[in-house]
């Protein structure tokens, strides 16, 4: 598969669950977003590669309705996806999602 | 690294972990530390690529964190064991502290305390405070707890959560509210059951410990649907024929009632199209790695089928055997939702044992979901 440099340089972001179950099978309520890497601080870029290198710190605390997010990149491997919970995601990727019923 | 933790005016003296997207990347480290896995946080201590003080930063977390853990699963302990060798203390101790505090639209928690909540001008500050206070009386009149932790444990509320935040979530310690985007959602504070359902997921979380990802998610969610429905039928003086059985009716906002979104999720109807989440009605619905909200649907119907063929107030029989299922046991945070239903067919003979047609209704209503 030959990429574009737009596909690698661009991170798809979905928000699921929380209260109302975003995100989930049948539910009405859908939230996405799209991140440009080279729009990120060097220091968020790191955080975003920790993520993927921790696959999304799946191990984490428990917050009852907390909202996760399933984050997406595309690399000469292929699509990689992780899901992180709110608190570890940097603020450019959570609050690049807009919320939509569907 | 000084404001990782906030200092929270409580009796027990607790520490809470502070969530900080909007500060900077020290701050984000901070609050990373206690869910980041330990090895993780290991490893950037010694990452080269970051920088000498992002690298001190990660090994300081390390050090905490094991304290913290520490110091948490101790105070878990600590409440558990008060409530079974101190019930005359612990009926000394009074009702809990409410605490309201103001994220200001921003996202560290808990924010600025608001000074007299019950008498604010600021309407969301005065339903936190007004509500947080109704659902510590429901619990301590009608199942004599005393708080989350049934040791007094004060009740912290954030409001005004980041920026058309759509969502209210509890993080461990505390309840935190948006204010919604004011088109699928308003103020997620208006809705007396969402903070009900908020403050519940303490009470699961300081009595059967239930996880949050499968069967026991399912569970944890349902037991905080119920316990908000039956506080919002509670605060109405309702019985359970006058009840709607809606979860999340007063936070849908207009562009998604004109889309004929009237709740969350209903129980007595969890697939309903007017549903903006509909759910499962039966166990054999059900798969592992089903979100918790769905899963919920299952025994929600089961309580819903069980309170109306018992009758009255929803409180008064149903939901005294729901609690005595939750917090009579020892921690089980990998309950399934039959073993869960075969607790509260046992408790129903046990606490009603004149009433057979209670055990009855319990037995039935899970029948009809499945389990």
């Amino acid at each position: 598969m030959k990429l574009e440099a737009d596909d690698r340089a661009k991170l798809q972001v979905e928000r699921i669950g929380g209260l109302a179950g975003f995100g989930g099978v049948g539910t009405h309520v859908r939230s996405h977003g799209e991140v440009d890497m080279a729009a990120l601080s060097a220091a968020e870029q790191r955080a975003v590669e920790a993520l993927f290198q921790s696959r999304g710190m799946a191990r984490t605390a428990q917050v009852g309705d907390g909202f996760r997010y399933r984050i997406s990149r595309t690399t000469a491997a292929g699509v990689e996806h992780i899901e992180a919970p709110e608190a570890v995601v940097p603020a450019a990727l959570s609050q690049c999602v807009k919320d939509e019923l569907v | 690294m000084n404001n990782r933790f906030s200092r929270v005016p409580d009796r027990n003296s607790t520490f809470t972990p502070h969530q900080d997207h909007a500060g900077s990347d020290a701050h984000r480290h901070s609050c990373h530390c206690f869910i980041i896995p330990h090895d993780v946080l290991e490893r950037f201590a010694k990452d080269k690529k970051l920088s000498a003080k992002e690298r001190q930063s990660f090994a300081d977390a390390v050090r905490f964190e094991k304290e913290w853990r520490k110091v948490r699963t101790a105070q878990s302990r600590l409440a558990r064991l008060a409530c079974t060798m101190l019930p005359s203390g612990l009926a000394a101790a009074g009702p809990p502290a409410i605490a309201v505090y103001d994220c200001a639209h921003g996202t560290a928690l808990p924010g600025t305390p608001v000074a007299s909540p019950g008498s604010s001008s600021d309407a969301t500050a005065k339903r936190a405070f007004v509500e947080t206070s109704a659902v510590a009386d429901f619990y301590q009149k009608l199942f004599s707890r005393n708080s989350v932790d049934n040791a007094g444990k004060t009740l912290l509320s954030s409001i005004h959560f980041s920026v058309n935040y759509n969502n209210a979530f509890w993080n461990g310690s505390q309840m935190t509210y948006g204010d919604g985007d004011g088109n699928i959602f308003v103020d997620f504070t208006k809705a007396k059951d969402v903070i009900a359902h908020e403050l519940t997921h303490g009470v699961t979380e300081y009595s059967a410990g239930l996880g949050y990802s499968n069967q026991a998610g399912g569970l944890n969610e349902s037991i905080s649907d119920v316990f908000g429905s039956m506080f919002r039928q509670w605060r109405a003086k309702q019985d359970v024929t006058r009840a709607d059985w809606l979860i999340g009716k007063e936070i849908m906002g207009p562009g998604a009632i004109a889309r004929g979104y009237t709740c969350l999720r209903d129980m007595s109807k969890p697939s309903a199209k007017h549903c903006l989440a509909p759910q499962p009605t039966k166990f054999s619905q059900y798969y592992d790695g089903m979100d918790p909200h769905q899963s919920s649907g299952i025994p929600n119907l089961a309580f819903y089928k069980a309170a109306m063929a018992i009758g009255g107030k929803s409180w008064e029989k149903a939901g005294r055997i729901w609690y005595q299922a939750l917090t009579g046991y020892a921690p089980s945070p990998n309950l399934k939702m039959r073993a869960f239903a075969k607790r509260t067919r046992t408790l129903a003979g046990r606490l009603f044992p004149a009433e057979p047609a209670v055990h009855t209704a319990i037995d039935q209503a899970w029948t009809a979901v499945g389990l």
